[in-house]
């Protein structure tokens, strides 16, 4: 009897099979960047702000990996040691916005009414500015170091969590399962907290590693422009900022580096981001 | 087999599928969806194809417009005129789609374009399919419109999907399906979600397309009670395969398969007979059975059963069956249902509504939609209240108003005595209820037990006790404990809807409201879950309040029922009273169109609008609908008047029954 075959399963990422691909690939990167930024100490023998008295901008090679900067300070460290302070600034920034923004979106979204007004117009009012305009201005007030970064990158970010879980909240609260927990007596916070939050996090998780990436091109970018960490401290954006003026007389060694650097971080993001939205596509079919 | 059938068949059959197969192979698994299917359809015939979910049935159809899903596996033959469906090339294919087969689609909300409006959407058909010009096209969609049903079909044309109510949306499916003037129109599950009313008139059409234009209709659906009066013949799937296939009124009424008796069983029925349920699932087949696959739940099954699949046998004229053990006892002697059910004594009010209004009111402007107008309701504890209605009628804001969910705008709600709005939140456990959608209602990220111990949380029970009342619960829907750890999404419809019941029980509430609880489920799951049901509404701790659109299930186990329309109380009284000898107008409409297997039913009164056409400014709100209606019902409205043990608000309760004979 002859057969008939109707064409196979159209392609891999269907099933999922590629989402896995680039989940592993992107988190196998930011695990392999967060090593080293943490075994940075072990993995070259210069201090990122240590000056070596023997020579300014030397040429990659011999006593240094990646050679020297302006100041004679080992690019390699300083490449090694920034990732501390650039990973650990997006993370937690983004963290702090999800933590700030789903609370604001979960209120906002199940009560409604003037709690919804208010918060919302607060969010629009944030939102009314590009991002990264919004950062200068708001780092300018607050000025640099650590803890004002990571608020000022939250600040800027946690505006789209709050409009994100909203909406998120307004279709799930229709829902008969809400009811049901209505009926069963659940009290406001019970339903927030219980039914709500759990439920309305998918998309929050697809989206924070994605903002993590660009949480750092905002820290860069601050940075770069002086607004972010002060001079010694290594970070890439100042990094690069500082090695630009090099680059035209040849000396790629001191702004290269960083920048690969931030761009693979940035891709391991995106790749691991990208995963989990095809992961939740694959569920939903 | 007599030759002179053999000869009609060549003759004149327009599908003929031979010996089709379809395995369907995905990473990682692989599902044998039918397995040697055969059975034919001829133009101007109507044939019903009944099962379960996942026994095969949407899968035919889309074998029949060669639509399988990819990565399937197809063997056998689709013969549509001649040609075979599964050799066919895009081109012929498009061609088959086109003119040959059409379907008519489960959900025709989404089915149809939402940006555009429907006549649009016609007549685009007919100028591709028809190659109309467009004067012409639009003229003729007007009259498609108004073949299937469509009242001012000019209005309607500028209508967007959206605008339509289900029932309407449904006709528009069908005119589009009809526009092209196929051979055979395939109409996959064309009811679901409709009212008996709408229902009745749906599948009306249908039989309407048979009979005056000579067309093929093929009807899937698993509620075999309603497609059971306009089918000629009638195939049953079950688990991919066939097991029996013949004149609809023969397999219907007596029918020789268990599984087929298992199905018409599970189908409650409105005369008063009680449901038999059938344990167990349909099991999900990876081959082509070697077995009988509804040997695992069947009474008459023997060794041979579970070694040896039964052969197609022909038993005489076409009907023809799949299995060892023909039964022969006619189905209405082998159900000859008990209907004693233990009166018992009416305890305390659990449930009191006086005069309550329901006004949503619309976010913008002034307007709102008035739901419920003046609903009064008292019920005991060990009572059961059944509530019938059309869709929009107002059943489900009178279920979340006992629950409440909504506030009253007029009237007052009391549970257990105590006014709905002022609960304290243990109190507001003193109601539960059971939802429409089984797995919907419960949190997707909550496990079965977490959603179980809910009412006990809220009521401050100590979480020692809780797990034993839940344990207890479980053990009472006959769930094994292991099932407590599962999320909503691991549990079949049927599991998920006593895990449902299982929570409303678990506080030992004084009332549980059943929001149409079995109208998401598959027949033989509907029936045990009914069980389920009548047995829990039988406890003489709590009172009861059954809602439903299937006067059928309601009759089934309720004491008292209340027929609502647009908000209102239009009659109530003792089950058997209002079922047996209505009173208003409208419940003798509602009565009538309610399927009744095997037999050919008379509706009495017939309603001459749908609902969503009939809209009441004064008066008695039925009248725009009502045969009988007269001046003084278009200008007073009468209240609830006692006829015997039963009240009903209409004028000509009296003259009715002579009106009725004379007409």
């Amino acid at each position: 009897m002859a057969a008939i075959e109707m064409a196979p399963v159209v392609s891999s990422n269907r099933d999922g099979r590629f989402a896995k691909v680039l989940i592993y690939v992107g988190s196998g990167i930011l695990v392999v960047a967060a090593l080293a930024a943490l075994l940075a100490p072990l993995l070259t023998r210069w201090g990122p702000t240590e000056i070596d008295p023997s020579g300014t901008l030397a040429a990659p090679g011999g006593e240094h990996l990646l050679g020297t900067d302006g100041n004679g300070m080992d690019v390699w460290s300083r490449v090694l040691h920034a990732a501390r302070l650039d990973l650990g600034i997006a993370v937690l920034a983004v963290a702090l916005a999800v933590v700030v923004g789903t609370l604001l979106g979960l209120l906002a979204g199940y009560l409604g009414g003037w709690v919804d007004d208010v918060l919302m117009r607060i969010v629009d009012i944030f939102q009314a500015f590009p991002t990264f305009i919004l950062a200068l201005a708001v780092s300018a007030l607050l000025g640099g170091g650590f803890f004002n970064l990571v608020v000022t990158i939250a600040a800027v970010n946690a505006p789209a969590y709050a409009r994100l879980v909203r909406a998120e909240v307004r279709t799930l609260r229709e829902m008969q399962y809400i009811d049901a927990a209505k009926t069963s007596g659940a009290s406001t916070i019970g339903i927030m907290w219980r039914h709500l939050l759990p439920n309305s996090l998918t998309p929050v998780r697809v989206i924070a590693p994605l903002n993590c990436g660009w949480a750092m091109l905002t820290l860069a970018g601050l940075s770069f422009l002086g607004l972010g960490v002060t001079v010694p401290t290594a970070e890439w954006g100042s990094m690069i900022s500082l090695g630009t003026s090099d680059v035209v007389a040849g000396r790629w060694w001191t702004s290269v580096p960083p920048g690969l650097a931030l761009l693979v971080c940035v891709l391991g993001f995106s790749l691991l981001g990208e995963g989990l939205q095809e992961r939740a596509d694959a569920k939903r079919r | 087999m007599p030759s002179e059938t053999i000869t009609r068949e060549q003759a004149v059959t327009m599908l003929d599928i031979q010996d089709l197969s379809v395995v369907i192979h995905r990473p990682g698994r692989q599902v044998a969806a039918l397995s040697n299917v055969s059975f034919s359809v001829a133009p101007g015939e109507v044939v019903g194809l009944v099962g379960e979910s996942g026994g095969g049935k949407s899968m035919v159809a889309r074998a029949i417009v060669g639509m399988l899903p990819s990565g399937s596996h197809a063997t056998g033959r689709v013969g549509f005129d001649g040609a075979d469906v599964l050799r066919m090339d895009a081109a012929d294919l498009a061609r088959h789609r086109g003119s040959g087969a059409a379907i008519c689609f489960q959900n025709p909300r989404g089915a149809l374009s939402p940006t555009r409006t429907v006549g649009r959407q016609l007549i685009d058909r007919l100028v591709t399919h028809q190659d109309m010009k467009g004067d012409r096209a639009a003229e003729t969609a007007k009259e498609l419109f108004a073949a299937v049903g469509i009242r001012n079909p000019a209005r309607r044309l500028e209508a967007y999907p959206h605008e339509l109510s289900g029932g309407m949306a449904q006709r528009v499916m069908i005119s589009l399906a009809t526009g092209c003037a196929p051979g055979l129109l395939i109409a996959d599950e064309p009811t679901t979600g409709l009212d008996v009313t709408l229902t009745r008139e749906i599948l009306r059409q249908f039989r309407h397309a048979a009979d005056t234009d000579g067309r093929g209709v093929l009807l899937i659906s698993h509620d075999l009670a309603s497609i059971a009066e306009v089918c000629d013949r009638v195939v049953v799937l079950y688990a991919g395969t066939v097991v029996e296939s013949g004149p609809a009124a023969k397999v219907l009424r007596e029918p020789a398969h268990p599984y087929t008796r298992a199905l018409l069983r599970s189908v409650p029925d409105v005369g008063g007979g009680r449901v038999v349920a059938t344990a167990g699932g349909m099991p999900l087949m990876t081959a082509a059975p070697h077995d009988c696959p509804f040997a695992p739940r069947c009474a008459h099954a023997t060794d041979d059963c579970r070694s040896t699949r039964p052969e197609t046998t022909m038993l005489d004229g076409d009907w023809s069956l799949a299995c060892f053990h023909p039964q022969e006892t006619p189905l209405a002697e082998a159900i000859a249902a008990d209907l004693t059910t233990a009166a018992t004594e009416p305890g305390d009010v659990v449930l009191k509504i006086e005069d309550a209004h329901v006004v949503y009111r619309s976010r913008f402007g002034s307007g709102g939609h008035h739901a419920l107008r003046g609903v009064s309701l008292e019920l005991r504890a060990g009572e059961t209240l059944g509530v019938v209605g059309e869709s929009g009628c107002g059943k489900s804001t009178l279920a979340k108003l006992i629950m409440g969910l909504v506030e009253p705008s007029e009237g007052s709600v009391e549970v257990a005595g105590k006014g709905v709005r002022k609960q304290s939140r243990a109190e507001r456990t003193r109601a539960q209820m059971v939802f429409q959608d089984p797995i919907g209602s419960l949190s997707p990220r909550r496990t079965v037990g977490d959603s179980i111990a809910e009412p006990l949380r809220a009521a401050k029970v100590p979480a020692k006790e809780r797990a034993q009342r839940v344990e207890a619960a479980l053990g009472r829907m006959e769930l094994d404990p292991s099932i407590l750890t599962r999320l909503p999404h691991e549990l079949s419809g049927g599991q998920a809807q006593r895990i449902g019941i299982a929570r409303a029980l678990v506080g030992r509430p004084d009332l549980i409201v059943f929001d149409e609880p079995t109208s998401a489920l598959d027949v033989t799951v509907q029936a045990q879950i009914l069980d389920v049901i009548a047995d829990v509404a039988s406890d003489a701790g709590h009172g009861s309040v059954f809602i439903s659109h299937d006067l059928a299930t309601v009759r089934g186990f309720a004491d008292r029922v209340v027929v609502l329309y647009l908000g209102r109380v239009v009659e109530e009284g003792p089950v058997d009273e209002v079922f047996d000898r209505p009173k208003h107008p409208y419940t003798r409409a509602l009565l009538g169109s309610a399927p009744r297997l095997g037999e050919t039913r008379t509706a009495d009164v017939q309603l001459v609008k749908d609902l969503d056409e009939a809209d009441a400014a004064t008066g008695c709100a039925l009248a725009a609908r009502c045969p009988f209606v007269t001046d003084t019902c278009r200008s007073q409205e009468q209240t609830l008047q006692p006829y015997g043990e039963t009240r009903a608000a209409c004028w000509r309760v009296p003259e009715l029954t002579a009106l009725i004979e004379k007409s």
